[in-house]
């Protein structure tokens, strides 16, 4: 377990879950944003590769990452979480530690993906949602989208043709402001449990939303070397990022709110 | 060809009496004479270039256009297809077949889909409905990888040739997976004397021989001097696993993406033993030479494109030189010869600048761009102007500029500067290389105004846009007088 905060430069290991196959819509974005935004703190991100066939030890690992992949990729992924890390898995969501799945990763989070023909895909049941295509004649969510995100915004684009629902307990990381989310229907994108977040948002995600980036920085360096990690956490200047943000919010006809909030990062 | 120099369309009744005498379908007739009108009043009304609408308006009134008059053509059709360099390789094919001896009809201004298909054909034809000068010559087509399975039963072409197959505009086309099944049913509609030309070092391509009842050439590269770097966080390789068993491949060498000498350790399925070869002796920023080495001999060939990519181009068009029974000469002299299409690595002389406009449009090709850019020190430190669109032919996902490896470029420009539509995107991106940008502006012309006043006489600057950037960036050319409008220039 980890050393003394005092003694060393702070370290944190993410755990990037079959970067061989889930390599879709700009993935490699969110990894590159979690490393410099910890490298620009003097904060190390160490990235290891977690593959088919390799054992996920949940004490290796501070944070996870699933991204999305071509369907017969999603199979044999789907395969090797539900046989060989699943209850790894489980063990590190149980235990807080910060997990961020995007689309085909959102998907395997939850419990089954029911494809338009063939068989039902299982995930792993962590997220209390569950992914139905509704076949060839219904239109895929593809676009861009903005989400109302506790008192501020999260910025993305989205493609996928299966619709996300959630059981009557989960929770819905954002409500829709422009754009499809789940499934089109309720206004609901992505779905949050402890903290694991599922979303279909990519664009890349995290570069034009660096208050979810600092978020799960944030909960990594806690669950890592307690509460006064928080100073770790000294804020950047993000006035690129909040121009990428609010140039995609305007052109979706959403005011920008997190003016004010930005600052206090 | 300019629309100018086309006759004025004839009265229909004129049109029909022709066509009777002829003996061709009417219909076809009047498609061509509507078709045609509709550009001349596309064009007089200002409203585009006029290369799809014909084709649409003829499609409408004769359903088998294409396939009518495509089958006229005494040496068939060359259809290029693939997801990059099919402008520049249907560009270097024409060159090679006409330094062969052969007319040749394009559809050069990069209008790809059916519609643009059908312009070029009927532009070609009379309104008899017949192939001008008796249909003697070959048609050599760039056609969309995702139109091509819908159209190319109707070209019947002579030669298939496929250039690569890589991650574009997903939101448009689907995944990679679903376009390479498609390529494959629509090639088992093809008559058995159609020849495919076909890469050998990308695998998805590669398989696309595999079972074929006609002739499958192969082309490709046996070295280079330049190779991909690997220790990028996640390597953008779209077909990691093997076409026919699923196990993924190994590389040795890869030359960049998923292009290389690949093998299925699992199944031992590996890269077909290509018939013509390029040994690359040098792949630079202003030209590249290699050894051409075909069934009818070696030749050294040099063709003024940059980058190892555009030796792929001109080693695909040398193949299908080969298919067409080109002499080997033919092809040499071709190649030499070339001259960039229309916003492909094209150079424009602006008031003793020279502006080099460099398309990229997905990951691959970017990296492939950026590569030859940093990779050129001979000149020093580059002034280097971004063009990020996301409309429909972009692609509107701009995801893929996180796949690309922009780390290369860190300190390798001198001027910087970001703009189109996504240009806070693109300058996010270069502030996660550590190169921020000078300039930043979503306004095109005026993102171009910032970069040529930094620019000085006797200066290179360098323009990387997307497809519909380059079409804006190139109508500001064109407004300042720098560039030719595109549909005036000769038909090379």
């Amino acid at each position: 377990m980890p050393e003394s905060s005092d003694t060393l430069t702070p370290e944190l290991r993410i755990g990037h879950l079959y970067p061989d196959q889930l390599n879709m819509y700009g993935d490699r974005g969110n990894i590159i944003t979690l490393r410099q935004r910890c490298a620009w703190r003097g904060v190390t991100l160490r990235h290891i590769t977690l593959d088919l066939g390799e054992t996920l030890r949940p004490d290796d690992y501070d944070l996870l990452f699933i991204g999305g992949g071509q369907d017969k990729e999603q199979d044999e992924v789907a395969r090797d979480l539900r046989e060989v890390k699943a209850s790894a898995l489980r063990e590190a969501v149980e235990s807080d530690m910060p997990v961020l799945g995007v689309c085909g990763g959102y998907q395997l989070l939850a419990k089954f993906y029911r494809p338009a023909e063939g068989p039902e895909l299982e995930g792993i049941g962590i997220l209390d949602a569950w992914t139905i295509h509704k076949g060839k004649a219904v239109a895929r969510c593809i676009g861009n989208v903005a989400l109302q995100w506790g008192e501020q915004t999260l910025v993305g684009f989205e493609n996928h043709g299966g619709r996300t629902y959630l059981g009557a307990g989960a929770q819905p990381l954002g409500r829709v402001l422009a754009g499809h989310g789940n499934n089109s229907e309720d206004h609901q994108e992505g779905c949050v449990y402890r903290n694991t977040y599922g979303t279909y948002l990519h664009g890349s995600l995290l570069p034009k939303n660096p208050h979810l980036a600092d978020h799960l920085i944030r909960l990594a360096l806690r669950r890592r070397y307690g509460a006064d990690a928080d100073r770790y956490m000294t804020p950047l200047d993000d006035t690129r990022e909040w121009q990428a943000h609010d140039a995609m919010l305007r052109r979706l006809g959403v005011t920008p709110r997190h003016e004010a909030a930005a600052v206090s990062l | 060809m300019s629309s100018e120099n086309l006759p004025p369309p004839p009265s229909m009744a004129a049109a029909a009496r022709t066509a009777r005498r002829a003996g061709a379908p009417p219909r076809t007739a009047l498609a061509i004479v509507l078709g045609r009108a509709s550009g001349g009043l596309a064009r007089r009304l200002g409203i585009s270039g006029g290369t799809s609408l014909p084709g649409l308006v003829a499609q409408y009134a004769d359903p088998q256009l294409i396939r009518r008059l495509a089958a006229q053509a005494q040496h068939g059709c060359v259809v290029v297809t693939g997801t990059n360099g099919k402008t520049t390789t249907s560009g270097l094919v024409a060159y090679t077949l006409r330094a062969a001896g052969l007319r040749i009809w394009r559809n050069r201004e990069g209008s790809n889909l059916a519609r643009g298909i059908a312009t070029t054909l009927l532009r070609r034809a009379g309104a008899s409905g017949r192939l001008a000068d008796g249909g003697d010559g070959a048609f050599v087509l760039e056609v969309d990888e995702a139109a091509f399975a819908r159209i190319a039963t109707d070209l019947q072409p002579r030669v298939v040739l496929v250039t690569n197959l890589f991650r574009d505009q997903l939101d448009r086309y689907g995944e990679v997976d679903t376009v390479a099944e498609r390529w494959r049913a629509s090639l088992r509609t093809l008559p058995a004397t159609t020849i495919l030309a076909l890469n050998a070092d990308d695998p998805a391509v590669a398989a696309l021989g595999d079972g074929y009842a006609g002739t499958t050439l192969y082309y490709g590269v046996e070295q280079t001097p330049t190779h991909a770097d690997s220790d990028s966080v996640a390597q953008v390789i779209d077909t990691r696993t093997c076409p026919r068993c699923r196990t993924p491949l190994t590389f040795a060498p890869r030359f960049y993406s998923h292009i290389g000498h690949w093998a299925c350790p699992g199944c031992g399925y590996s890269r077909p033993t290509p018939q013509v070869r390029a040994q690359v002796i040098s792949a630079g920023l202003d030209a590249s030479r290699f050894l051409l080495e075909t069934p009818q001999g070696a030749a050294e060939v040099s063709v003024g494109l940059p980058g190892l990519y555009n030796v792929y181009n001109a080693l695909a068009a040398a193949t299908a030189g080969v298919a067409m029974a080109a002499p080997l000469d033919a092809i040499v002299t071709g190649l030499a010869r070339f001259t960039p299409a229309f916003g492909r690595a094209e150079e424009i002389v602006a008031d003793g600048r020279k502006i080099r406009i460099l398309l990229a449009k997905n990951p691959t090709g970017l990296n492939e761009v950026l590569r030859a850019l940093s990779s050129d020190h001979a000149a020093g430190k580059k002034r280097l102007l971004m063009l990020l669109n996301d409309r429909a032919a972009d692609g509107e996902d701009v995801s893929w500029i996180w796949d690309a490896d922009f780390e290369q470029l860190a300190g390798a420009t001198s001027y910087l500067g970001a703009g189109g539509m996504r240009a806070y995107d693109l300058a996010l991106r270069l502030k996660y290389i550590g190169d921020e940008p000078q300039d930043v502006e979503p306004e095109i012309g005026v993102a171009l105004a910032r970069a040529l006043e930094k620019t000085p006489s006797g200066e290179t600057l360098y323009i990387i846009p997307t497809y519909t950037a380059m079409l804006a960036v190139r109508s500001e050319l064109e407004r300042r007088g720098y560039a030719p409008r595109y549909w005036e220039q000769e038909d090379a």
